[in-house]
């Protein structure tokens, strides 16, 4: 690891600490705070010659956020050795309490693990996240990162429940190189993005818990940018379509959190249409000693069939996609804001059957 | 018999007389400059769980009291109601998704007590004894009692 990036992380962390729970609670009736979630991982994969794209060794998410009165400015900032990203930066007007306006780049809310979860390794009870819900730069195969505009409310609904709608309009990814390419806000664009809408409807059986089952939606038009991905798929365009619903219920000591989407994919210069269905059910139970083992299947159909799926795999020694995967682990919050979590996993990739072991430690600071 | 019957007597008379002690009770308190009178328990709950609650337009603000171990046991278990690593999850998993401030909190009461006094907009809970006879405390209601 080059020692910038060590120093970067560091830095991160440094600054967090004068930050420690601060929250600044001031008569101009501005609050800001800061966080930083860290991670490291250790990995051992039989028929993979290589650590996979989205399993950087060590990486940093550092998220900060203001409010003033009804304004709010919020971002993410990822940094692996490998990459630093403003994966989200947006900047919000809250109406009412609990229905904001955001503008900037968000993460698409048709996406059941990622908006849960985010960037943010210590927060997620596994170390894997489903492959179908993969960010665009380790070859996943949703857009993720959309640029635009983004709804958000919660509603009391009868006694105890709420329910709950997110909406996004804005650019959707490019069509790049074996990968999806979303606006970058601090790099180069090449530009060829076109319109995303995403949305879900959630129901919520109590407002301010941690449970929720809804309904999700996602139309992206994907322009292709590379020549070598125009050859493979003989069409400069292609417009997906995601149906899904996603359901995440925590009742303590278990959580069972579930998806399934159906993706169409419409070439339009061939007039070709395909499409596949991928989900995932992950079971958590909190043990004693504040351990939790958890579970995970992955399952998928007709992926293998896909011309667009089948472009995201680069042969590069890693596993790209996956058809099936069967992941079981423990994690152990061995004190405030860390946790060491192991996971075994069996996946069936494009090409090759492997099997896996990880090891992961995470915190969040302060 | 007669015996009993006399301790019985005492031990009701004591019972009756002592007055409901003030240090038993958790209530929630609020600056006396403040215009809240009055917040509901979901209202409570959504505040310390790190959600918008708006008072006369005012976005209120909450503080934790963790000066001592049996306040914040109190705390997760009847406002809540969460266990300790939930509450600092759904806490965090707020500040990751929305960029939502957390919930400050302190660890020495006569800090918290300031902080409230200073912000008309603040929230907290704190043992009744600490706050009872502070005239800078509004007090709204008693959220547990033993």
């Amino acid at each position: 690891m080059p020692h910038f990036y060590l120093r970067e992380i560091l830095l991160c962390v440094a600054l967090s600490l004068p930050w420690a729970n601060v929250a600044h609670a001031q008569h101009d009736h501005s609050s800001s705070d800061f966080e930083v979630f860290v991670a490291a991982e250790a990995f051992h994969g039989s028929q993979q010659t290589r650590l996979g794209d989205a399993d950087p060794w060590i990486d940093a998410d550092v998220v900060f956020g203001l409010t003033k009165h009804q304004f709010r400015v919020f971002g993410e900032y990822y940094i692996t050795p490998d990459e630093r990203d403003l994966e989200r930066f947006q900047m919000g007007f809250e109406f009412v309490p609990e229905t904001v306006l955001w503008f900037g780049r968000f993460h698409q809310p048709a996406s059941a693990w990622n908006t849960e979860h985010h960037h943010g390794q210590y927060l997620q009870t596994d170390i894997t996240r489903p492959y179908i819900e993969r960010w665009e730069d380790e070859h996943g195969i949703i857009p993720q990162h959309i640029t635009g505009a983004l709804f958000e409310s919660r509603h009391s609904m009868g006694k105890d429940g709420a329910v709950q709608i997110s909406g996004g309009v804005g650019a959707a990814p490019a069509l790049s190189d074996r990968a999806l390419e979303a606006i970058d806000l601090i790099g180069d664009n090449p530009g060829r993005h076109r319109l995303s809408v995403t949305g879900r409807l959630a129901y919520l059986p109590q407002y301010v818990g941690a449970s929720s089952m809804g309904l999700l939606y996602g139309h992206d038009d994907l322009s292709v940018s590379s020549a070598r991905t125009l050859a493979s798929l003989q069409s400069n365009a292609a417009k997906l379509s995601l149906y899904g619903a996603y359901i995440d219920w925590m009742a303590e000591p278990w959580r069972v959190v579930a998806a399934d989407y159906y993706v169409d994919v419409a070439l339009t210069e061939i007039n070709r249409n395909e499409s596949f269905n991928s989900g995932y059910l992950q079971v958590e139970r909190q043990l004693p000693r504040r351990f939790t083992i958890f579970g995970r299947l992955e399952d998928s159909a007709r992926m293998q069939e896909s011309r667009y799926v089948a472009l995201f795999n680069d042969a590069d020694g890693d596993i790209e996609i996956a058809l099936r995967r069967q992941a079981l682990g423990v994690r152990w919050d061995y004190t405030r804001r860390q946790a060491l979590t192991f996971e075994l996993s069996h996946i069936v990739s494009l090409t090759q059957k492997s099997n896996e072991l990880r090891a992961q430690w995470s915190a969040a600071i302060p | 018999m007669s015996k009993i019957a006399a301790t019985a007597v005492l031990v009701t008379l004591l019972a009756a007389t002592r007055p409901v002690s003030a240090a038993e009770q958790l209530v929630l308190i609020v600056s006396a400059d403040s215009k809240v009178e009055q917040l509901d328990s979901l209202e409570v709950r959504k505040l310390f769980l790190g959600l918008t609650v708006t008072y006369n337009g005012d976005r209120l603000r909450p503080v934790l009291d963790e000066a001592d171990a049996r306040v914040k046991k109190i705390f997760l278990q009847n406002i809540v109601s969460m266990s300790d690593t939930t509450y600092d999850r759904s806490v965090l998993r707020l500040t990751l998704i929305q960029g939502q401030i957390k919930p400050i909190a302190y660890k020495d009461i006569a800090q918290l007590i300031n902080a409230v006094i200073a912000d008309p907009t603040a929230v907290s809970y704190a043992w009744a004894k600490d706050v009872a006879h502070d005239s800078r405390i509004k007090i709204l209601r008693v959220l547990w009692y033993d």
